[in-house]
């Protein structure tokens, strides 16, 4: 192989190989890494566990998993499990629907092309304080006044959902298309017609589907709150703890699973069908599935495009 | 213009809603009625509970008592540990499991299926109920929080994050597999750089919502300032119980708008 078949040219120096590295943001992520490595181990330090109780943590989990198995359906299916299920569900949906009527009119007042700075500042910082405060929270007040109940953990489940679908209605409110509007007004529509007719029927589909969004989340949100007392599914699960019932554990565990699952692929079915009904394209912009995850999963999330 | 005998003035026929959509309607307001007999909600309840004599000793806040070190801060400290390292392990497991349940970079596809089904089941346990299991597995305390955390904040930081990594430009990972690259390098420098960003975004996500959980996982045991609000609200001491309720409220204020400070920038 002669010398002439290698393609280098002749006015460089450069040996041909890899092309340096370009070395820039490299400070930055050693500097990064080490933030986060220290912030851990200050974290660990605080947790108040040594390296064996870590070892042995998964060997402790694993024999309660063990135990686990396999599910007593039958012994919790005789406590009424199947109803606590339901409850769960009716806490849910009671809660969504508090959500839902008192967020729509709100978030009306909350968009910038329908009402003034005037109710708009005070609605959405309402609508910001409500989500700050975690429902748990809001809950354990209403239990701690009221007594303990299902109905206080679906008005808690609805207080914070007025938060989260209020600030996302507002959001859709803002964003439709003004035409419909100035036709109504050619046409000599009052403030309230043109609302009715030009605003509600654009923004129904989306907001809807955050309504049952809200709902998939408030199925979660309603069988946590029944650990601290705001009835459901949460409830025999802590029963069923605390004598150490591991089997019937395991069966209520999987019914939860079942429950959430199965809510989850009625609900998405749903929200497509509407998305799909109102003549919208399905968005299957990378990005907006992500975020869709997200919104489903922890009821925050960035603006919807 | 049109030929039709209609008048131009006559007002068009109103287009009539299905009759489906009239069932579905009814059949959700009668649904709604009977989930809300089920649970015992009435409108005379709403009114008790706003009348309701206890909520006038939820006033003065007793300062002294909240701004202590001792009795608020001390939780709120544990409480942020239980976050940080949660999402810091719980991202850095989310990495290599994450590229797993992607179609584009699985290495194979029993470990596709098997990691997506296991993480997609963990995910339908809500967190607090991690919290509740793992305290009765390994003890009360902060030690079980942050595992419960870890193994829901990983479950959803890998949802996320294969999701991107499914839309991922497939382009650069079949040039670097047709240079000879082996699985992981071609992963680490054809697919990695394109998403990370998103990682970080996700990973402030995470943390965000690791913050608002710690903050109630003291509910159940599992450490954390949710502890304190336990013992003050199982004695009553309400007026205590708002003071550490408008903290918790200033910080989670003030962590979102970090969060959405340092999101802006990274997009």
């Amino acid at each position: 192989m002669s010398d002439t078949d290698v393609m280098i040219p002749d006015d460089t120096d450069q040996p041909v190989g890899r092309p340096e590295r370009p070395n820039g943001p490299r400070n930055w992520r050693i500097g990064i890494a080490l933030l986060l490595i220290v912030a851990a181990m200050w974290s660990w330090s605080g947790l108040d566990a040594s390296l064996r109780d870590a070892l042995e943590a998964p060997g402790k989990g694993w024999n309660i998993a063990k135990q686990m198995w396999t599910p007593a359906f039958n012994t919790v299916i005789e406590r009424g499990a199947i109803g606590k299920i339901f409850e769960s569900l009716y806490v849910a949906w009671i809660g969504t629907m508090i959500g839902a009527m008192l967020s729509f009119p709100l978030s009306f007042f909350g968009a910038s092309n329908v009402a003034p700075a005037a109710f708009r500042v005070p609605i959405r910082m309402l609508f910001n304080a409500i989500r700050a405060v975690p429902e748990l929270i809001v809950a354990m007040l209403l239990l701690s006044v009221t007594g303990l109940g299902p109905w206080a953990g679906a008005l808690a489940i609805g207080l914070h959902s007025v938060g989260t679908l209020g600030k996302l209605s507002t959001e859709v409110i803002e964003t439709s298309d003004e035409g419909p509007l100035e036709a109504i007004s050619a046409a000599g529509g009052t403030f309230l017609e043109k609302t009715r007719w030009g605003m509600v029927p654009q923004v129904l589909p989306t907001v809807v589907g955050y309504w049952l969004f809200r709902f998939e989340i408030n199925v979660r949100a309603s069988a946590v709150l029944g650990l601290i007392g705001a009835g459901g599914i949460g409830g025999e699960l802590v029963s069923q703890l605390s004598f150490r019932n591991f089997p019937e554990v395991g069966a209520v565990l999987l019914m939860v699973i079942a429950m959430v699952l199965v809510i989850d692929t009625i609900s998405g079915f749903a929200r497509r069908r509407i998305i799909a009904g109102s003549g919208r394209k399905i968005d299957d912009d990378d990005d907006s599935a992500a975020f869709e995850a997200l919104r489903d999963l922890t009821g925050l999330g960035p603006e919807p495009v | 213009m049109s030929d039709t005998a209609v008048p131009a003035t006559a007002r068009p026929k109103k287009p009539r809603p299905q009759l489906t959509t009239y069932l579905l309607v009814i059949v959700l307001a009668a649904f709604t009625v009977f989930a809300a007999r089920q649970i015992d909600l009435e409108w005379s309840s709403f009114i008790d509970m706003w009348t309701n004599p206890l909520w006038g000793r939820f006033w003065p806040v007793p300062w002294d008592w909240v701004l202590n070190r001792h009795n608020v801060f001390d939780a709120l400290i544990e409480t942020f540990q239980i976050a940080i390292i949660s999402t810091v392990i719980g991202c850095t497991l989310a990495l290599p499991i994450g590229f797993a349940m992607s179609k584009l970079t699985s290495p194979n596809s029993p470990t596709f299926w098997v990691s997506r089904t296991v993480m997609s089941i963990i995910r339908a346990v809500p967190d607090l109920f991690w919290g509740k299991l793992l305290v009765t597995a390994i003890g009360i305390g902060a030690f079980a929080g942050a595992w419960a955390l870890t193994i829901f904040s990983l479950a959803v930081m890998v949802k996320l994050f294969s999701e991107t990594v499914d839309a991922a430009d497939p382009l650069p990972l079949e040039a670097a597999r047709a240079a000879g690259g082996r699985h992981t390098p071609a992963v680490r420098t054809a697919v990695l750089p394109e998403v990370f960003p998103a990682y970080v975004a996700y990973a402030l996500y995470v943390f965000e919502l690791n913050i608002r959980a710690s903050l109630v996982l003291g509910l159940v045991g599992a450490g954390g300032i949710g502890r304190i609000v336990e013992t003050q609200r199982s004695t009553f001491n309400f007026d205590r119980l708002l003071g550490i309720l408008i903290i918790m409220f200033v910080i989670i204020v003030i962590i979102e708008q970090i969060s959405v400070a340092i999101r802006k920038r990274l997009v």
